[in-house]
């Protein structure tokens, strides 16, 4: 994991980010624990805090479960919830784009347009 | 979130002839690494001379990992033995030699192991030729081999709760991130029972290892919390001059040049710099501790 203190990225969201990526991509199985919070602190020499919060995000996007004691394990990721965490990269990046068109005043038909235009071309 | 807590101090008063530490409540969290942060004569020594007993004559009362009292500590060896400790000014006479500390050391901690205390001033190369010299003396150690041999007597026991007060300040820029190190595998190897608290007037030094800050000034905390939930509280925030005076009464620090401005903004009245050409980060823990010393400190 490389994590940068200068990208303007927080830590603990970095750290959450490779996990997730780690996750989906079936890196981490299911029912295996992810690194201890301690441990993980200390092989990146980040503080506690940061990692327990990096964690916590992830089981709030039901990633991992919490055990008392023993650590996060990572859930079943049946194929309904990969689409769902796809689908939220595309609505994020697709959010970005109307964003940057309202600004451009550039009008709802345009854009359409251009996601058209740039899907037919990926497809070709 | 909820934390036990290694050190919970109620109503702690001192008061000096030109100085008062008045701290309603401390709370430091139980395997966390705790900082103290604050400027000079800001009350940090003065707080940790009280938590060790060094200082006796204040009014309040301490509880220790939930079951001692402060009055414990004379009456029950098993708190102080769970509980290591190094100081800034010298407790070492300048008579002694490091033989010597080893066998102090022996005579007042149970869980005091001569060997792993060798083998530390070995690692950290207290001893120029390495290893262990037990004839040198105090008065012919520097400023940083005597906070190394006082840091190895701490790690050579199985403790509980290190208090550290200025541990990095005299030592060079290698040894301040082996400090760091140790104090990451100390909590590892605790698992949750291990906890830290180091006073620190340059947190830049030690905010890797930072779980939880408590800011001093004048002899009071203004600020504490878990640094994650700090960085959430307060956001840096730059912009262009032309914004400069409808964005300063929003701000909580505000520093303007020929080319702009920043500052810190509490996240609540980020707001009310809407439509400003403005950009906004995360800030570093240091620029957190800066912020809120400016607005409680005297230093013009």
């Amino acid at each position: 994991m490389k994590l940068s203190q200068s990208s303007g990225v927080p830590i603990y969201q970095q750290v959450s980010d490779w996990f997730r990526d780690e996750i989906l991509a079936g890196r981490y199985k299911q029912g295996e624990y992810l690194p201890s919070i301690r441990g993980l602190a200390k092989d990146l020499k980040i503080s506690v805090i940061t990692t327990i919060k990096a964690y916590e995000t992830l089981e709030q996007e039901g990633l991992v479960t919490a055990v008392q004691g023993k650590g996060y394990y990572v859930n079943a990721q049946d194929s309904e919830m990969l689409k769902e965490q796809h689908m939220r990269k595309v609505e994020t990046a697709l959010q970005e784009a109307i964003k940057a068109s309202k600004i451009a005043e550039i009008s709802k038909e345009e854009l359409l347009e251009t996601l058209e235009t740039l899907y037919d071309m990926d497809e070709e | 979130m909820n934390t036990e807590l290694v050190i919970n101090g109620t109503n702690i008063k001192k008061t000096f002839k030109n100085f008062e530490l008045n701290i309603p409540e401390l709370k430091i969290p139980k395997g966390f690494a705790t900082a103290l942060v604050g400027e000079n004569g800001a009350g940090k020594t003065t707080l940790i001379n009280i938590l060790t007993g060094v200082k006796l004559d204040y009014k309040g009362s301490i509880r220790y990992f939930d079951k001692y009292t402060d009055a414990d500590r004379e009456t029950k060896p098993e708190l102080k033995n769970a509980i290591g400790y190094t100081g800034t000014s010298q407790y070492f006479f300048p008579q002694w030699t490091a033989a010597n500390i080893e066998e102090i050391n022996t005579i007042l901690f149970d869980s005091f192991s001569s060997e792993k205390f060798r083998a530390m001033c070995d690692e950290l190369a207290i001893f120029p030729e390495g290893g262990f010299k037990g004839k040198v003396k105090v008065s012919e150690m520097s400023d940083g081999m005597k906070t190394k041999i006082a840091l190895a007597g701490v790690w050579a026991r199985d403790t509980q709760l290190l208090i550290l007060d200025e541990p990095a300040s005299p030592l060079d820029p290698l040894m301040r991130d082996k400090l760091n190190r140790m104090i990451s595998e100390y909590i590892e190897s605790g698992n949750g029972e291990r906890s830290v608290f180091t006073s620190t007037h340059n947190i830049a030094d030690m905010e890797a290892v930072t779980d939880y800050v408590i800011i001093m000034e004048r002899g009071a905390i203004v600020e504490e919390g878990f640094v994650e939930d700090l960085k959430e509280k307060y956001v840096l925030v730059k912009g262009e001059n032309t914004d400069a005076d409808k964005a300063a009464p929003a701000m909580y620090t505000f520093n303007k040049s020929q080319h702009g401005w920043d500052g810190i903004c509490l996240a609540e009245n980020v707001d009310k710099l809407a439509g400003l050409d403005i950009v906004t980060e995360t800030p570093s823990l240091s620029q957190i501790c800066v912020a809120v010393m400016k607005q409680n400190s005297r230093l013009k």
